[in-house]
């Protein structure tokens, strides 16, 4: 029973629990935008690379450099297209 | 088929790999289609209209359950393929039955905070806001609903053939799209819940 379980799935588990605790005092601590904001990005980004590495495996296999690269490209363009819809519309630069 | 028995059984043929990397490639694209509803929602945010606003119709409680539904079956996934590796099939089997039932969960909970917005008055049509909204959290579960059925017919198929190279390929594949889906809910539950509720 207890291969089932192995520590570096479960300690992923326990650490995605606290950064959501963590996130979560954004809501309950009275804080202001730019310290919630920062505290969220923070937690959300530590809890994706959290899901990355422990849980999808990635880095196991011998194309792992073929797929980090994709995942920057992915990640590239999300940052493109997110702040630079901000930065002409939001922010009005 | 040349198969490598040094390797997982999911990566053990040619073939296997390169069904790995393109699914790599397809939640690449995925990470841009879910960029561009982020980019819309950052931007339409603000445009309630005669409409609710954010904090005024989220509510915390069905959004932690939903969170903690996901995050327990991505966990459960993850012990699935792990169980998979060991060559351990009924518990494989179990991890994943249990993954969809909480996978259906968050489903039944996130139809319930739909229901929810409908009745105080945040419906698709009202404002540019809650149709971003809308369309962002909808994309998500319609995410979700296909992976319901997708890995049922996964478990189907270990059941009756066992695990083999092109089984174990599909449910590892399927646990990457698992991990991705709860991946995308944390920016969900970061950026437009917990911001727009601070």
């Amino acid at each position: 029973m207890r291969e089932l379980f192995p520590r570096k799935l479960v300690m992923g588990f326990v650490f995605s629990l606290v950064l959501t605790i963590a996130a979560l005092t954004v809501y309950f601590l009275d804080m202001s935008y730019a310290a919630g904001l920062t505290v969220l990005l923070a937690t959300a980004l530590t809890q994706a690379a959290v899901q990355l590495i422990g849980f999808m495996h990635v880095g196991e296999s011998e194309d792992k450099v073929p797929i980090y690269l994709n995942i920057y490209y992915g990640i590239a363009i999300a940052l493109v297209t997110i702040f630079g819809t901000l930065l002409i519309l939001i922010w009005d630069m | 088929m040349k198969v490598d028995n040094s390797l997982p059984l999911e990566y053990s043929t040619h073939q296997n790999k390169m069904n790995i990397f393109g699914f790599w490639v397809f939640i690449g694209a995925e990470v841009m289609l879910f960029a561009t509803l982020f980019a819309t929602y950052f931007t339409l945010e603000n445009r309630i209209g005669n409409g609710p606003s954010g904090a005024e119709i989220f509510e915390i409680t069905p959004v932690l359950i939903e969170t903690f539904l996901l995050l327990t079956s991505s966990f459960t996934i993850g012990l699935g393929v792990h169980a998979m590796r060991l060559g351990r099939k009924n518990a494989m089997i179990t991890f994943f039955a249990i993954t969809l039932l909480l996978g259906l969960s968050f489903l039944g909970v996130e139809i319930y905070e739909f229901i929810h917005y409908a009745n105080v008055g945040a419906g698709l049509q009202v404002s540019a806001f809650t149709a971003i909204l809308l369309t962002t959290l909808g994309t998500h579960g319609a995410h979700v609903t296909v992976g319901l059925f997708w890995g049922l017919f996964i478990i189907m198929q270990v059941k009756k053939r066992g695990l083999t190279p092109a089984t174990a390929n599909k449910s590892f594949i399927f646990s990457l799209y698992w991990h991705f889906l709860d991946v995308v809910w944390i920016f969900i539950f970061s950026f437009i819940y917990l911001k727009g509720m601070m």
